[in-house]
Formats: C-alpha cells, sequence, structure tokens
C-alpha cells in the first residue's frame, strides 16, 4: 500500500508540515471573525474565535487535570487487584 | 404485499430461532447462516409498519411485544445492520456458542426495544444480562471469568432495581404499561426505574461495570457488547424518561469524565469503554433537556455512535488479535504494516470526534445545538469540552502512540479478509450518515428541520478540533502512555468483596463458632433440664389431681423429652402440628 511511503514523506518533511497547519488555524480565526453575528442570542456567541481559544485552554486543561489526578492518586500497578 | 404487511415478524425471532439451527451446522453453511440471519431481522424490520402488535395476557399481566413505532425503529435498524457487520467481524470464530451468545443478546434487546410493557421489558432485559456475559467468558482467561462475574453481579443489581421499581408502579397505577413518565409525577417506583436503566447506560456511579468489563471480553464480543446494552438502556430512558433534569446534568458529567479518564488509560479497549460512558453521556444529556432536537439527537447518536464505535472496537481488536496486545506502552509504528487497520481506525476516530464529513458531526451537534437553544451553556460547553477529550484521547492518542509512535516493536500484518470487510462496510456508513445525513435524519423520532451543515457549526466544530490538535502536539511528552491502571469506583466492590471475604473469615466465622458452642453448653443443658421439670410436674401435679390418667401422663412426658432431640425435621413436625391444632381450633370456634 501506498499509504505508509506517504506518511514516510510527510514525517520527512516535519517542517513544511508545521508550517501549514498554522496557516490552516489561522484561516480559521480568521474564517471565524468573518462571520456575520446578527442573531447571536448569548455572549459566547459574539466573541471572536471563543472555539478556538476554549479548544486550546480547554485541552490543555483536561491533560494537566487528568494526568494530575492520574499520579496524585489514580493510577496503580497493574497487579494491584491480583 | 398487503398480505406481508398486515401481520408483523419480530426481528428478534430470526435470531432466537437461527441460535437453535446453528449448533447442527458447519464450516461454509454456518458461515452462510450466520450472514444470513441479521440480513432476514434487517428485512423484517424494513418490512415492519407502525402499530401495536403481540399482545397477550399472562396472570395480570397486559403484555405487549412488539409496540412498533419510529422510536423503536431507528433503534431496530441500527441493531439490526450492526448484528450484521458483528456476525460479520466473528464469522472467523469456530465455536457456534460464541455467535449463538452473541444472537440471543441481540435478539434480547430487539425483543426489549419493541416491549410495550415493562413486563415483557423485564424479561429480555435480564436475557440480555446473562447471554452477554458469555461474549466475556469465551476470552477463556481468568481476569475475564473474574470481570464475568462481576459484570453478572452489577446487572443483577441493576435488575433488582428496576424489578422493585416495576413493582412498586403497578401497586400504585396498576399497571405495567411502559409509557413515557412526565417529571413532575415521578415518585419513588419511577425514580427505581429510572436508577436500574441508567444502570445499564452507565450512568454515574453505576458506570464502571462498563470499563470493567467491556476490555476483557473475547476481541469479536467486544464489538457486540459496546453496541446493545448501553444504547438498550438510551432507548428506554429516551421512551420513559425524556425532560427529567438530573439525567441532563447525569449525562453531561458523563461525558466529561469519560474523557479524562480516557486521557491517562493505557490499554486501547479501556480508553474506548471509557468513550462509550463519555458518548453515551450525550444521549443521556440530550434525553434530560428533553426538547424534540434533542431527543433527536439523542436518537441520531446512539446510532452512529453504534456504528463508529464498533468500528473503533474491531480496529483494535485486529490489533489485539493480530499482536496480542492492546497497550499502547507496548505498540507503535503500525501503519507500516496493518495501514488498512489504520486508515479504518481512523474514519472511526474522526466520526466519534465529529468532524464534518463524518457521522458523529451530524448527530452530536444535535445535542449541543439543542442546548445551545435552551440557553444551557453550562451543558453546552462542557459537551464541547468532552468533545476536546473524544478528539484527544480516541482520535490523537490512540493513532499516535499505537500507529506512529517510535520504532518498529511488533510483528504483525493486517488482520483476516471478514474483519477487514467489515470494517471496510462499517468505515463507508460512517462517511455516507456524514455526507448525506438525511439517510439517518428520516429516521428520527420527531419531524425536524436541523441542518448541520452551516457556517457557525462548521467553525465551531473545526476550531475545536484543530486547536486541539495544536495542543497534542505541544504536550506530547506529557501524554506518554503509562504501564499502569486506573482506580475507578469497581474499587468498592473489588477490594470490598476482599474485606467481606476478610471478615467472613475473622468475625463472622468466630461469631458462628461461638454461637454454636454457645448453644451446645447452655441451650441443650436448658432443655435437659426443663425436661426434667416437665416430668417432675407430671408425676407430681398430674398424678395427684386426676387420678387414673397418670400413665398417659407418664407417655406424655416421655414425649416431651423425646422432642427435645436437637432433630431439626421433630421441631418442624411439632411446629405443623401446633399450627394445625390452632386452625383447626379458629375453625371450629
Amino acid at each position: 500500500m501506498k499509504l505508509a511511503e506517504w506518511i514516510g514523506t510527510l514525517r520527512e518533511n516535519l517542517k513544511t508540515l508545521k508550517i501549514v497547519m498554522i496557516v490552516y488555524l489561522a484561516v480559521l480565526v480568521v474564517f471565524d471573525v468573518l462571520l456575520s453575528r446578527e442573531d447571536a442570542h448569548f455572549i459566547i456567541d459574539k466573541i471572536y474565535a471563543y472555539w478556538a481559544i476554549f479548544g486550546t485552554i480547554g485541552c490543555f486543561v483536561l491533560i494537566k487535570f487528568s494526568k494530575g489526578i492520574a499520579h496524585m492518586f489514580l493510577a496503580k500497578d497493574e497487579d494491584y487487584y491480583e | 404485499m398487503k398480505i406481508i404487511m398486515s401481520s408483523w415478524l419480530h426481528p428478534a425471532l430470526f435470531f432466537f430461532l437461527g441460535s437453535l439451527l446453528l449448533p447442527f451446522f458447519q464450516g461454509k453453511a454456518r458461515k452462510a447462516l450466520v450472514l444470513l440471519i441479521p440480513v432476514l431481522a434487517i428485512i423484517a424490520v424494513a418490512m415492519a409498519e407502525q402499530g401495536i402488535y403481540g399482545q397477550y395476557r399472562f396472570l395480570n399481566v397486559e403484555g405487549v411485544f412488539g409496540r412498533v413505532d419510529k422510536l423503536s425503529l431507528i433503534f431496530a435498524w441500527v441493531f439490526t445492520i450492526m448484528a450484521f457487520l458483528g456476525a460479520l467481524y466473528a464469522l472467523h470464530r469456530e465455536e457456534s456458542g460464541h455467535h449463538i451468545a452473541g444472537f440471543l443478546y441481540v435478539g434480547s434487546s430487539l425483543g426489549a426495544i419493541f416491549a410495550g410493557d415493562y413486563f415483557t421489558l423485564f424479561i429480555f432485559w435480564e436475557i440480555m444480562a446473562f447471554t452477554s456475559v458469555f461474549l466475556i467468558w469465551y476470552r477463556r482467561t481468568k481476569n475475564a471469568l473474574d470481570a464475568g462475574f462481576r459484570y453478572l453481579l452489577v446487572h443483577v443489581f441493576g435488575g433488582l432495581l428496576f424489578f422493585t421499581g416495576m413493582m412498586l408502579y403497578y401497586y400504585k397505577t396498576g399497571s405495567f404499561a411502559f409509557e413515557s413518565i412526565a417529571p413532575g409525577n415521578a415518585g419513588l417506583a419511577e425514580y427505581l426505574i429510572l436508577w436500574g436503566f441508567a444502570l445499564n447506560a452507565a450512568v454515574l456511579p453505576l458506570h464502571a461495570w462498563l470499563p470493567d468489563a467491556y476490555p476483557e471480553a473475547t476481541v469479536e464480543g467486544a464489538v457486540f457488547l459496546c453496541a446493545f446494552t448501553t444504547k438498550t438502556a438510551v432507548y428506554v430512558l429516551a421512551r420513559g424518561f425524556a425532560g427529567f433534569e438530573v439525567l441532563a446534568i447525569m449525562g453531561t458529567a458523563m461525558t466529561v469524565f469519560g474523557v479524562c479518564y480516557a486521557v491517562i488509560e493505557n490499554d486501547i479497549r479501556r480508553v474506548l469503554a471509557y468513550h462509550i460512558i463519555s458518548q453515551v453521556g450525550y444521549m443521556v444529556a440530550g434525553i434530560g433537556i428533553g426538547t424534540h432536537l434533542a431527543v433527536n439527537g439523542a436518537a441520531a447518536h446512539a446510532f452512529a455512535h453504534i456504528l463508529y464505535k464498533a468500528l473503533l472496537f474491531m480496529g483494535a481488536g485486529a490489533v489485539l488479535y493480530m499482536t496480542g496486545t492492546v497497550k499502547l506502552t507496548q505498540l507503535g509504528g503500525l501503519y507500516r504494516t496493518m495501514p488498512w487497520t489504520m486508515v479504518f481506525y481512523i474514519v472511526g476516530a474522526v466520526s466519534i470526534a465529529g468532524f464534518p464529513l463524518f457521522s458523529g458531526f451530524v448527530s452530536k451537534s444535535m445535542i449541543v445545538a439543542a442546548a445551545h437553544q435552551e440557553g444551557r451553556l453550562w451543558l453546552m460547553n462542557l459537551l464541547n469540552l468532552a468533545g476536546i477529550g473524544t478528539f484527544l484521547s480516541v482520535g490523537l492518542k490512540v493513532t499516535y502512540f499505537a500507529f506512529f509512535g517510535k520504532g518498529e516493536p511488533v510483528t504483525a500484518k493486517e488482520p483476516p479478509a471478514n474483519m477487514l470487510w467489515a470494517m471496510g462496510i462499517t468505515s463507508l456508513l460512517c462517511l455516507v450518515i456524514g455526507v448525506y445525513p438525511d439517510v439517518l435524519y428520516i429516521l428520527l423520532p420527531f419531524a425536524s428541520d436541523y441542518r448541520p451543515y452551516n457556517s457557525h457549526h462548521l467553525s465551531e466544530a473545526l476550531q475545536i478540533l484543530s486547536f486541539t490538535g495544536l495542543v497534542f502536539f505541544l504536550l506530547l511528552a506529557k501524554l506518554a502512555p503509562e504501564e499502569k491502571i486506573n482506580l475507578d469506583v469497581d474499587y468498592f466492590y473489588r477490594k470490598g468483596v476482599w474485606l467481606f471475604l476478610k471478615f467472613d473469615d475473622k468475625v463472622i466465622a468466630v461469631f458462628d463458632n461461638f454461637w454454636g458452642e454457645l448453644y451446645r453448653t447452655l441451650g441443650l443443658r436448658a432443655l435437659f433440664k426443663s425436661a426434667d421439670l416437665s416430668y417432675g410436674f407430671d408425676q407430681r401435679a398430674i398424678d395427684g389431681i386426676v387420678d387414673g390418667s397418670a400413665a398417659s401422663t407418664v407417655e406424655l412426658g416421655s414425649t416431651v423429652r423425646g422432642l427435645q432431640t436437637g432433630r431439626i425435621q421433630t421441631y418442624i413436625a411439632l411446629s405443623l402440628l401446633i399450627f394445625f391444632v390452632v386452625v383447626l381450633l379458629f375453625a371450629v370456634m
């Protein structure tokens, strides 16, 4: 299957891939700013790029919180119940 | 045409009768039969007309086997389609017992969704628990055996909640009819039924059975398990308890809870199991919000979820089948050796994450939109937070660490053709629903003009998903999987059983011995003493008063002594005798 080769090519050009991704994120934010806000009922509908901010902070908080609580007391060795 | 339509064939019949036939077939014939049974059931669903069928009267119960309406039909559609995909995926399995367990499980789920009364529902509800457990036990490991028993234990408890509620409901209303309940009228009976249902939907805190049992199931069994139990529960909650605020809150809590665990789990099938809790949370929340759009969303999401979650379990199962492990710490680089499996898994992952053009987008967004429409902004934000966690763990973490990651630790190849075909067809269905949502919307219980593809929704979904991707790559090192298991509330009954056994050994046994000893020394001595007394009473008092009856009294005295032998039969006989004498006296008087 060709797929493995394509993925290999992408991995060799990580720098270009990164630039493409950053441009894509920027385009998303611009697209949201341009959207009409005429029928916005709630505050979150009026903030520009609200879901981009939400996604960034939310993902950060989820990782920190889950990993933190696992390390604090949830994680046990695999033979814990035996 | 009219002649065929006027009567109704219960789709479950094919699964029950087919299971009886399966053991008599071998090889290719059995494989054909395994695929034929669900196909016939799909045809039966396609031909079903709405109405009430199969009414029966048993003792005092007015039962209904077939309530066919839009809500039961949409679940019947996806259940029978899923049965076909699951059967195709499991086609290589030699034991007919595994197929039979799967089919009986599907059949009883269908029985449950078409049931029009609590009594019929309860019977199918229990068959579901006792047939599905074999899909865990067929793994034939000690862990699977133990997990299966815990699974049964919890489901029997849930069944008891349901049964108690059902009996109280009958006492209150004089009927077993299973209809929609208004939140304002709900009392103890209704809430007991609700929590019995909620246990099967893995609502917090009654959820731990799911991530405990499903990851221990067989490769093929997990594909069946992830579809039917929780979604039958979603159906009965939608039928009976739409608009219950507790469901809106607990459902939303489930969505976030599930993804938090999915972020930290190492075993892919445990990650997916926690995602069932999370995704069913969306449906439960939709049911709790209770508007037409929200309940439509719950039904649509159940439909979409069954397909993509089965697809994910198929992908993880294929990895387990070919490499012998699903621990992320032991996997990596599989894109070179299992590219098709990876492609299909990724289709499942982007579907569950809700990427535009895939099934999750058109179903999940309905529930989020319903929360938005009702001004439930907290719910909406938390549901979207769970969306972040979904893409983060199932989409990015598992894909990255299993299929990419570092090194080539495992030798693997693609799974058998039947598994690949099952994954391929399921992937196609996920895509079709995403691209032509109307094929799903036409089945929804309420009329709706909801359109998922508008610029605001697209912008919302793409921002959330893309920026989640950004943070994932920034914090990649933080997310490295660890060889650990994580505690959940099953801790209390797993450690609790251990504590109980200790308690039994140390306290109950000691108390038991002490009691036995006490009885032997004190009790027997007292009995001998009382026998002596009654003998003395015979001799001195009775003989003295009633002359001539001495002989019979002596006999009675010895009988009393004879009774005090400690033989249980004698005591029972005596108490029965006393009972009959009392009854006789009352009858005569």
